[in-house]
């Protein structure tokens, strides 16, 4: 492949207080892959999810977006942003879906949806709130535009809030667990508009236990354990003649 | 005991509870205000920022409202500075020194009850404005501050009232609010039993206002924001 990667993690460490969560992670995202993170509870996912966009300060490592380099300063044992304009810049065009959705309570759906575009890209009202429109239809909410979140199920929920992602027009989109809060009958919904958007083409790293959603969307897929990549391949290779012992493990007792 | 003098000094009773609610209105309004960067301050991680408001709210809960008024009040022209300024006239009028010291009072309690609605914001929330890229003034305007207003409205009409009953200090002043007023027509007709009662019966009329203008509040912010609840500093 000639072309850059649009993510690039290089070596990625991690420590809480006195334990290494991540020991070195490194992933390269071109446009169009889709990369499914799994792991077992504790090993790292949303840690090194989190290490991309400094949700979490890193210890160590690289993040490279677009053939540009984050910048960092050491900040005591951490690692963080030494140029907030860089920063807010990136996370702009990364988008982050997070397993509890975090929709803002007092803005209606449409609101949440529209609040990045006109009030942090700034575009114009009109625009925007077409885009948002489309957005809710094709994730199938555009009736409860006017609601607030409160007031919609948690699978409801989590579709605005990818809605509220893909308005940013972002280039790359990180999945945390977005299905692990939801009841069982309310997954489906979510996975569907997740499948759309892998057919679409985007850019997206997803945490997730749903093993097979992950193998039918990925094209590639990492499994992790204990803060290192353990297993990585393509779907087939990872799901069906994995050489780690561990993720063999995992798999037979999950999938 | 005889009630007729509630009648017929029952206009001149309102007329200071009028007094009162501009007192209370005036000072809660301004104290909001004033308490916001307090509040803003307080939150800052650099100890040269939040020092002053630390010291600030310090002062203003750990003395008496009364020790504050008189402060003001007989504090002020000590100064011939402040004789000699623009303010006197103001500083000059009983009136308004109640209620600058009922702003400076009130406004030190509301900046720990924005700091604890700020607070109480859930971390997700927050994390949702940084991963679309705001920045800290954009977060804070277009959703901390507009989120914590809504958590603190429930929760500050108990600090209005408190408010209302402090303002019958005001009356150590000579200013004329519902206590004030009350206390001079006592001094005329010796019927204290039944003027005080009746005074009291108005202060509790205009607290079952406040309470029922909150509740409708909240029940409608219940309705769509669900409920997060906040440490309310005690009043001292
Ligand atoms: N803020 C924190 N402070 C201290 N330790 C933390 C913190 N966040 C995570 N950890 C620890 O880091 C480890 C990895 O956590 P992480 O949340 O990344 O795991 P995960 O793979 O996402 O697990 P799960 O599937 O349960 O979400 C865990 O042992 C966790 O206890
Ligand atoms: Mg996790």
């Amino acid at each position: 492949m000639s072309k850059a990667p649009a993510l690039e993690l290089i070596d990625i460490h991690k420590t809480f207080t006195d334990v290494e969560v991540l020991k070195g992670i490194s992933l390269k995202a071109y446009d169009g892959d889709v990369i499914s993170i799994l792991g077992s509870s504790g090993s790292g996912k949303s840690t090194f999810l989190r290490c991309i966009n400094l949700l979490e300060n890193p210890t160590k490592g690289e993040i490279i977006f677009n053939g540009e380099s984050l910048k960092l300063t050491s900040s005591g044992r951490d690692l963080a942003a030494a140029d907030m304009k860089q920063l807010t810049k990136m996370r702009q065009q990364i988008g982050f879906v997070f397993q509890s959705f975090n929709l803002w309570p007092h803005m209606t759906v449409l609101q949440n949806v529209m609040e990045g575009p006109s009030h942090v890209l700034k575009r114009p009202k009109h625009e925007v709130m077409d885009y948002a429109e489309h957005l809710l239809n094709k994730v199938g909410i555009a009736d409860k535009k006017h609601m607030y979140p409160n007031q919609l199920s948690g699978g409801q929920q989590q579709r605005v809030a990818i809605a509220r992602t893909l308005a940013m027009d972002p280039q790359v989109i990180l999945f945390d667990e977005p299905t692990s809060a939801l009841d069982p009958e309310l997954v489906g919904e979510v996975l569907g508009v997740m499948r759309k958007l892998a057919e679409e083409g985007r850019t997206m790293l997803i945490v997730t236990h749903e093993m097979s959603f992950a193998k039918e969307v990925s094209s590639e897929v990492v499994f992790l354990h204990k803060g290192v990549v353990e297993e990585k391949g393509t779907p087939d290779k990872v799901f069906n003649s994995p050489d780690s012992e561990r993720c063999r493990t995992f798999l037979s007792s999950t999938y | 005991m005889d009630f007729s003098v509630v009648v017929e000094y029952f206009p001149r009773l309102l007329e200071g509870a009028w007094v009162s609610v501009q007192l209370v209105a005036l000072s809660v309004v301004l104290g909001a205000l004033v308490a916001l960067p307090i509040a803003l301050a307080r939150i800052s991680q650099n100890w040269w920022i939040k020092g002053f408001p630390y010291a600030y709210i310090f002062f203003f809960r750990g003395t008496p409202l009364l020790v504050q008024i008189f402060l003001v009040y007989y504090g002020a022209s000590q100064f011939d500075v402040v004789r000699e300024s623009f303010l006197w006239p103001i500083l000059r009028e009983p009136y308004w020194c109640a209620i600058i010291a009922f702003t400076l009072n009130t406004s030190a309690y509301t900046a720990e009850i924005f700091r604890g609605a700020i607070q109480a914001i859930p971390e997700g929330e927050v994390e949702a404005c940084k991963v679309v890229g705001m920045t800290k003034a954009q977060m804070y305007r277009r959703v901390l501050l507009p989120r914590a207003f809504g958590i603190v409205l429930p929760a500050y009409g108990n600090e209005i009232i408190l408010m209302l009953k402090g303002s019958a200090l005001a009356s150590t002043i000579t200013i004329l609010d519902l206590t004030g007023m009350a206390r001079t027509i006592i001094a005329r007709t010796y019927t204290p039993i039944e003027i005080f009662l009746a005074a009291g019966g108005i202060y509790l009329a205009i607290s079952m206002v406040i309470i029922a203008i909150f509740r409708q509040v909240e029940k409608r912010q219940n309705r769509y924001l669900g409920t997060v609840s906040i440490k309310v500093p005690d009043k001292g």
